[in-house]
């Protein structure tokens, strides 16, 4: 009861013209940031944060909050409309959206990404707000053994993904893994594959990597299909509202509450992030599927199942950063350090001793994902314009953009060098037709698998001794089982295969 | 055509060299002192991994090669443009070397225009479109750069020629 009264006392004080238009300026800019590959939510947060010096802390904390909401949300925007990610969250959103928008149902394909990034993050916000420290202790019982567990059936999820043709598949994901090693090793620190660069040495950072991937080869592919000398323009279908049905919205609802426990569930955990938890809800609803042919050509329940989890994530990657004072991942990294320059110190105390500030945070979550909503809301007729550039004009501006984003990461030439890179192996895994997602899972869960496999034998001094934890055998046994199991269909579909054959050549 | 008929054989062997080579230099790093797991476990481990998955691939290719002759064979020719790919890759390659040495505005008000030159369809290559591209390659140009420079305080390599407010 006593929580409920605060949050309304809370509400009265975030319900000011001054705030509402402060909040309304975070989540633009962190839209307009997450729209753009190469700039990232964790920068945008960065960026306002010396803003929030000359504010009260409770304001200030309100407009990070705010950053970090619409940065999240605003990747699905260029995942649609252009195919390549805005932020790493965002990855699985192209697999269906932009086959939407080159359907003519860009419009259609942004109001779900919208209206279900809003309701992931209502849902995470609500378990936030009551069952945060309950939760908490629960993740803080997570050994290394346990977030290796998760790590290991996060990779398996890459030999679901690539059902259809799984030895090349799996095969496009090991080249991830490699990548995933260069640099120092975890624990150690030992030179690996830096071939005495010294660039090498921290190893590929995943914004370049991304970019590279999908922005890079985009380019590429688009030059290379001038080869007519015309582009084929997309017809748009006009919508209405946010262009899908009530009974289409009924129809999401059990995959929009699996996704968003998917999405609650992994912010919880410390070090996993939205990327993990989008790609994971996407392959669960793929799986889930009546119809899971239909994924990766232009199915609503992909992008529906991506964008609820990853913004799903961001209640629940607040939830140890709050109670415990444990950030996540770079975001909540960079919130923490706003609620230093406050004088505030997160973790149990906090909600002791600036309970005001808690519940001001917990009231600025649910209006700055209701903004985000009308924001984006009247926003979609002005995206699609974007899909009427050139892409000849279009493309180039970019490529300068990608640039100057993976420049901006870490202030290093290296970083904007290897784009190039990535962008080659995206260039020849579309011509040798290789799945580029497992490649870009497997990237970001290879370093987070072996820095928890060796951490928990240092702790465990065996990997024998992981079995005694029962939350680390579900998730190892699950992934196994799920191994064997779409090994087994892949191979009677290829018995079935050679059966047609055979059957047609007699 | 050659990468439909030969396409995973090429992968398969491309990646059973890497994963030996990767093999090879996980052996000579050094073992761990402490535990059992050192920093040449997780590379050996997707060394073999990689190994045998790419040795199934060619092998099944190996052996099925008649039949992908025959259905590559079958297959209509795609009209691709090597010609603007390996330019807009050489252009692209050329602009992130030179950003750094002779600085963001130059190098990006360089590269814009031939990129978009490049991609052009043909019917759109004349006069009055190359005066379009050069317009908007300055007006972008100079609103990234005051942008980040001023509005997201990030420094963009200055080179040769910046401009101070």
């Amino acid at each position: 009861m006593n929580a409920l009264i605060s949050l309304g006392s809370a509400y009265g004080r975030v319900f000011t013209p001054s705030s509402l238009l402060l909040m309304a300026a975070g989540v633009t800019v962190g839209i307009i940031f997450g729209s753009i590959p190469g700039l990232s939510a964790s920068m945008a947060v960065a960026l306002f944060l010396p803003l929030t010096f000359s504010m009260s802390p409770s304001m200030g904390m309100n407009m990070l909050v705010a950053v970090y909401i619409g940065g999240i949300s605003g990747g699905l925007i260029s995942a649609i409309l252009l195919n390549m990610p805005g932020t790493a969250s965002s990855i699985a959103t192209c697999f269906d959206g932009h086959p939407m928008a080159k359907n003519g149902e860009a419009g259609k394909a942004l109001g779900y990404g919208i209206v279900f990034s809003f309701i992931g993050s209502i849902f995470s916000f609500i378990v936030l707000t009551f069952c945060a420290p309950l939760l908490a202790d629960i993740a803080l019982k997570f050994t290394p053994a346990e977030n290796f567990g998760i790590s290991f059936f996060a990779l398996t999820m890459v030999a679901v993904l690539a059902s259809g043709s799984m030895v090349k598949g799996v095969l496009a994901g090991m080249l991830g893994l490699i990548f995933a090693l260069v640099g120092m090793a975890p624990i150690d620190g030992t030179a690996r594959f830096t071939f005495g660069s010294s660039s090498l040495m921290a190893g590929f950072d995943t914004l370049p990597t991304l970019i590279g991937i999908f922005a890079i080869s985009e380019i590429l592919i688009t030059a290379e299909s001038m080869g007519n000398g015309t582009l084929d323009v997309i017809k748009m279908k006009p919508i209405k509202g946010f262009g899908f049905s009530w009974k289409d919205f009924v129809y999401q609802i059990p995959n929009a509450i699996r996704s968003a426990l998917i999405g609650t569930g992994i912010g919880i955990l410390p070090g996993i992030g939205g990327s993990t938890s989008g790609m994971l809800s996407y392959v669960t609803a793929k799986n889930m599927s009546k119809h899971p042919e239909e994924f990766g050509k232009g199915c609503p329940d992909g992008i529906v199942a991506t964008e609820t989890a990853n913004n799903a994530t961001i209640g629940g990657a607040m939830i140890p950063l709050l109670v415990l004072g444990i950030p996540g991942d770079g975001v909540t990294a960079m919130m923490l350090g706003g609620f230093l320059i406050h004088g505030l110190s997160a973790g149990p105390l906090l909600f002791v001793k600036n309970a005001d500030v808690v519940y001001g945070i917990f009231a600025a979550c649910m209006i700055c994902v209701t903004l985000m909503l009308l924001i984006e809301f009247f926003g979609i007729r002005v995206f699609v314009q974007l899909l009427k550039i050139p892409k000849h004009i279009l493309m180039p501006l970019i490529l300068v953009l990608c640039c100057v984003g993976a420049y901006a990461t870490n202030n290093r030439i290296f970083d904007v060098q290897s784009i190039i890179l990535f962008g080659l192996v995206g260039y020849l895994y579309h011509k040798f037709r290789l799945p580029t997602t497992p490649f870009v899972l497997c990237f970001l869960i290879g370093k987070m698998l072996e820095t928890y496999l060796r951490r928990g034998i240092m702790q465990y001094k065996s990997f024998g001794a992981f079995f005694q934890r029962p939350i680390f055998d579900a998730f190892f046994f699950v992934a196994i089982g799920v191994v064997v199991w779409t090994v087994y269909k892949e191979y009677k579909m290829y018995l079935n295969k050679k059966g047609v054959k055979a059957a047609e050549q007699s | 055509m050659f990468i439909k008929k030969y396409g995973d054989i090429i992968v398969g062997g491309f990646f059973m060299i890497l994963s030996a080579g990767m093999m090879i230099m996980a052996k000579m790093l050094p073992k761990s002192a402490i535990m059992d797991i050192g920093p040449d476990f997780m590379p050996m481990c997707i060394g073999i991994v990689t190994f045998a998955l790419a040795a199934v691939l060619a092998f099944l290719n190996i052996k099925n090669l008649k039949i992908r002759t025959a259905e590559a064979e079958t297959m209509e020719k795609e009209n691709l443009d090597y010609k603007r790919m390996l330019i807009s890759f050489i252009l692209i390659l050329v602009y992130v070397y030179l950003l750094h040495p002779i600085g963001f505005i130059v190098s990006t008000i360089l590269y814009l225009p031939l990129q978009m030159y490049i991609l052009a369809p043909d019917d759109k290559k004349k006069k009055r479109d190359i005066i379009q591209l050069a317009i908007i390659t300055v007006i972008f140009t100079f609103v990234v750069f005051f942008l980040f420079r001023y509005g997201f305080k990030i420094i963009l390599p200055a080179g040769i020629f910046t401009i101070n407010l």
